[in-house]
């Protein structure tokens, strides 16, 4: 058995997969377990959704009201954060929201592979959320959005100011994505961890019984990494809706 | 199956109204923890102070790409503005986290009101 912790975060090729499946300039691409579980995770949580509300219910069925309960949820969510004109970016904080939440739930499965605890995913994810940032900054404000830059000081200091502002901007994808990275990443390898002293006390002969203590930290951390998955989603949404609730009106912050 | 009895429904919705407003009242919208807030701040000034490093690393390759040998004092300057950016992030998250927890504050008042 391996006990190295990392291991479950290694990308690579799944089972009979071993061939990439193109090349793009030079560079092979493989189908590895990431791009499995994403796969998984797309199709599980779009078929859920969709067969959930199939009856269409006047008193929902179980599966019905978790559906209905989330779009709830993110709906409040966007209404709170930026007022009406928000809800437009509804079906992209939803989809976001839904696939950071399974992907982070999927990944406490044991034995599966957790999407969010690849930087590549998350920076990706906060690099397009920060791209829509821009784009409807731009197209609601035109060239008036980068007052966003410039807050209200003498001018003297707006040499300071405006480039500290705009690395405070694009830095934000960075932001983003570590913070639900490296959750996912810590919560993941404490797991991995405390799995290895089970072990290694468990066939320490007579100190076996000993292993129980660790056993049941995990069970108490694996409560708290499913309210971190929750909370790392909801998180991420809402950070989009802070961005983008700025984009839309142009917050001079000071 | 058989449409549902309009008495019956109404009375559900109503009951459901009733225990929907008593949960309202009864659940304050909780701060986020202790430790979520330390987490933000701690990514917030990181992204800054790495961001800011980072450019101005890029900056100064992109400068010796083209013979000017910058190399490392764009990297100095754009790391101290940087950490200025980090802690601006942090101030703002600061800000965000207040407006937050009393935006919860006010939502609560206003439905236990009703």
């Amino acid at each position: 058995m391996n006990l190295n912790p990392m291991e479950q975060f290694a990308v690579k090729p799944i089972l009979g997969m071993d061939k990439p499946l193109l090349t793009i300039a030079g560079h092979p691409i493989y189908f590895t377990n990431q791009a499995l579980l994403m796969v998984i995770v797309a199709i599980a949580s779009a078929l859920f959704l969709t067969l959930a509300v199939k009856p269409n219910r006047l008193v929902p069925t179980r599966g019905q009201s978790m559906a209905e309960m989330s779009y709830e949820f993110v709906a409040n969510m966007i209404h709170s954060a930026t007022g009406e004109d928000g809800l437009k970016f509804f079906p992209f904080i939803f989809t976001l929201f839904i696939f950071v939440l399974c992907s982070n739930f999927f990944g406490m499965v044991p034995g599966s592979f957790t999407v969010t605890s690849q930087i590549a995913v998350t920076f990706a994810l906060a690099c397009l959320v920060i791209l829509l940032v821009i784009v409807t900054g731009f197209m609601k404000h035109g060239i008036g959005f980068l007052k966003l830059f410039v807050p209200h000081a003498p001018w003297y200091l707006l040499i300071l100011l405006v480039p500290i502002e705009l690395i405070s901007f694009f830095t934000r994808p960075i932001s983003l994505s570590v913070r639900l990275f490296a959750n996912m990443l810590a919560g993941h390898t404490m797991l991995a961890v405390f799995g290895g002293f089970v072990v290694a006390l468990g066939t320490a002969g007579s100190l076996a019984p000993l292993a129980i203590a660790p056993m049941l930290l995990i069970v108490a951390i694996m409560l708290l990494e499913l309210l971190v998955a929750f909370l790392q989603a909801y998180v991420f949404a809402i950070l989009t809706c802070i961005y983008l609730n700025e984009a839309l009106h142009l917050h001079d912050h000071h | 199956m058989a449409a549902p009895d309009p008495d019956r429904l109404n009375d559900l919705g109503k009951r459901l109204d009733q225990f929907q407003t008593k949960q309202a009242a009864g659940q304050r919208r909780r701060a986020p923890s202790q430790s979520q807030i330390g987490f933000r701040f701690a990514t917030e000034l990181f992204a800054g102070v790495v961001g800011g490093g980072g450019i101005g690393w890029g900056l100064d390759w992109l400068c010796g790409h083209f013979g000017f040998h910058t190399r490392p004092v764009l990297m100095i300057v754009f790391f101290v503005l940087g950490t200025a950016a980090g802690i601006r992030n942090v101030m703002r998250a600061a800000k965000e986290i207040n407006a937050e927890i009393a935006a919860g504050g006010r939502e609560n008042g206003k439905e236990s009101g009703s």
